[in-house]
């Protein structure tokens, strides 16, 4: 009986170290997620019911700061949550379709069998995706300098270029590309260079141009990384921050002021700290990327059926 | 065939109008550091410098108080390999948790950290910040170097090419009696090379190019990284009025990621395919 029991122990022992040993490996990343990723984005959601100056303990005011955000009109917290979001909004329309359609015309072109060089074009195309938002600004806006600057300079004007609609945006979308099509495009190559040959051969025979072609075989075959390249495109430009901060700093009148530039203003400005209202815009922002993302596996998923 | 030949004109066309474009600024950039301010203001444009000059570059470096470019660049180094380092040690080895250990419940708790991994990282900020000062690391390179060690993603990759490496391997070692950090060290480690590099490049140039946090955690002027000391320098060199030392700074910032990638090229386009791969 006695000695039945102690087998009892040992093997729990034995099956207690045995489970332990996952630790080792997975627990350092585990602690790293729970404190960096989980709990921020818990006590995140939280705060954002509170209010908060990041010194004192938070106070719970139920919905008040949504409430505020969402329809208090003589607030300019709901101006700003309204600008905000209208500004990053244009900057996610104007910026993602041009994401997809250059770097995919820019694939095809390189598809071309005659076309040689490829592999320093692809280059060209990519290193601008190396190189920080705040030291390519600095070259952009030499390049837009209504003195110095080239552009001016060639055009024989003295347009001041960042403090007029659409331009301020043209050239921060514009710059944002110029970093942002990189990578897109060595997926799309790696992707169209796996379509079967067969089909383009078939296809040949049955005496499909190019443009049906592309429409009917590459198109199709690529659309799992196309998607991916969609959704991944969308999330990263809402976060759109240093961009603006540095052709425009928000302006003209706010015109470029985007949500994440209103989210760290409130929370780590000068002046008190709001990081309660800070945090609601936060999860309202958070909501509408988790929106947008669901919306786009449904329409995509459908489409992939069908 | 003229079908043919027009259209490879059509791509040419395009390929190259738009590389003229896209390389253009690089080119720029480079060249205007090394003008004259005095050049610069009187020329009007041309793109090569009527006289080389490096003061500008002695200028930038040189200076150590107000823009410490070599101290940030240095800061930089630092942070950005240790956090590579610590990237590959850390995801590597959760990876083969939970791939090679056998545990209960090991895919439901991955995935559900991937999925809570999902939810958008702008709700982390601030309470990021809290943590951060909280541990005393305002600062410190350590708010730079440890947060970002958290995420899925990579894990999530390199747990896929680990799956993809055939049990028989590690089976065999563990029959000679190898202990699981051996298996690791000694045989996955190896095979896993290529997706850990690639691994290391992004978390490399992420953590080099990163801005926002860095703003948000690094307030010393000495304790800058160069991404984010570089914000300071349009009011420092007076707006264009020091065009040469600007530019010569933003060149030295972009100098590290764009050597990495014209030494790594390849493993830039694998990653590619990986992530197409995977994610296909």
């Amino acid at each position: 009986m006695q000695s039945e029991n102690l087998l009892v122990v040992e093997t729990e022992k034995k099956k207690k170290r045995k489970s332990m040993k996952q630790f080792a490996f997975i627990g350092p990343h585990l602690v790293l997620f729970l404190i960096f990723i989980l709990i921020p984005t818990i006590y995140g959601i939280y705060a954002s019911f509170t209010q908060w100056n990041l010194i004192g303990e938070p106070e719970w005011v139920g919905l008040s700061n949504f409430k505020t955000l969402l329809f208090d009109k003589s607030s300019t917290f709901h101006f700003q949550l309204r600008n905000g979001l209208k500004n990053t909004l244009l900057f996610v329309g104007l910026t993602v379709p041009l994401q997809i359609l250059i770097p995919l015309t820019v694939a095809v072109a390189l598809e071309n069998k005659k076309v040689k060089f490829k592999s320093l074009f692809q280059a060209i195309f990519y290193i601008p995706g190396l190189i920080s938002v705040s030291a390519a600004a600095i070259i952009w806006l030499l390049i837009f300098n209504p003195r110095l600057g080239p552009v001016n300079n060639l055009l024989s004007s003295a347009t001041v270029w960042m403090v007029n609609q659409p331009n301020a945006w043209a050239i921060i979308v514009f710059m944002s590309l110029w970093g942002a099509i990189g990578g897109n495009l060595i997926i799309y190559r790696s992707a169209i260079s796996g379509v079967s040959a067969d089909l383009y051969e078939s296809a040949d025979i049955d005496g499909a141009g190019p443009v049906r072609k592309f429409f009917s075989i590459t198109l199709p075959s690529i659309r799992f990384p196309l998607f991916y390249t969609v959704v991944m495109s969308t999330a990263g430009a809402f976060n759109v921050y240093a961009q603006p901060l540095m052709i425009t700093n928000g302006g003209p009148e706010q015109s470029t002021h985007v949500m994440m530039m209103y989210i760290r203003q409130l929370a780590f400005g000068t002046g008190e700290s709001v990081a309660g209202m800070a945090s609601a815009m936060s999860v309202l922002l958070g909501l509408v990327i988790v929106s947008i993302s669901v919306f786009q596996f449904i329409v995509m998923y459908r489409n992939s059926k069908g | 065939m003229r079908k043919i030949s027009i259209t490879k004109y059509l791509a040419y066309f395009f390929l190259v109008t738009s590389c003229v474009v896209w390389v253009f600024p690089v080119l720029f950039g480079f060249f205007t550091s090394f003008k004259a301010q005095g050049d610069i203001m009187t020329v009007g444009f041309s793109m090569l410098p009527a006289n080389w000059v490096i003061q500008n570059y002695i200028s930038v470096l040189t200076n150590t108080s107000s823009a410490p470019i070599v101290q940030w660049f240095l800061n930089s180094l630092v942070i950005s390999g240790s956090h590579t380092f610590l990237v590959v040690l850390i995801v590597s080895l959760a990876a083969f948790g939970y791939t090679r250990i056998d545990f209960k419940g090991k895919e439901t708790l991955f995935f559900t950290i991937l999925a809570l991994s999902m939810f958008p990282a702008v709700v982390n900020i601030i309470p990021s910040y809290k943590i951060v000062e909280a541990l005393g690391w305002v600062n410190s390179p350590l708010a730079v170097i440890v947060p970002g060690l958290g995420g899925v993603g990579n894990v999530f990759l390199v747990r896929q090419f680990m799956l993809g490496i055939p049990k028989e391997f590690d089976e065999s070692a563990r029959m000679d009696g190898a202990s699981d950090f051996t298996i690791y060290f000694k045989i996955i480690l190896p095979l896993v090379k290529p997706v850990l590099i690639v691994t290391g490049l992004f978390s490399f140039i992420g953590s080099w190019n990163d801005f926002l946090w860095p703003t948000i955690v690094l307030n010393d002027v000495n304790k800058l990284t160069i991404t984010a000391g570089l914000q300071l320098l349009q009011d420092l060199y007076g707006g264009y009025a020091m065009t040469g030392e600007l530019m010569a700074s933003a060149i030295i910032a972009m100098i590290p990621t764009v050597l990495l990638f014209l030494f790594a090229q390849k493993y830039f386009i694998e990653s590619m395919n990986l992530n197409a791969g995977v994610k296909g």
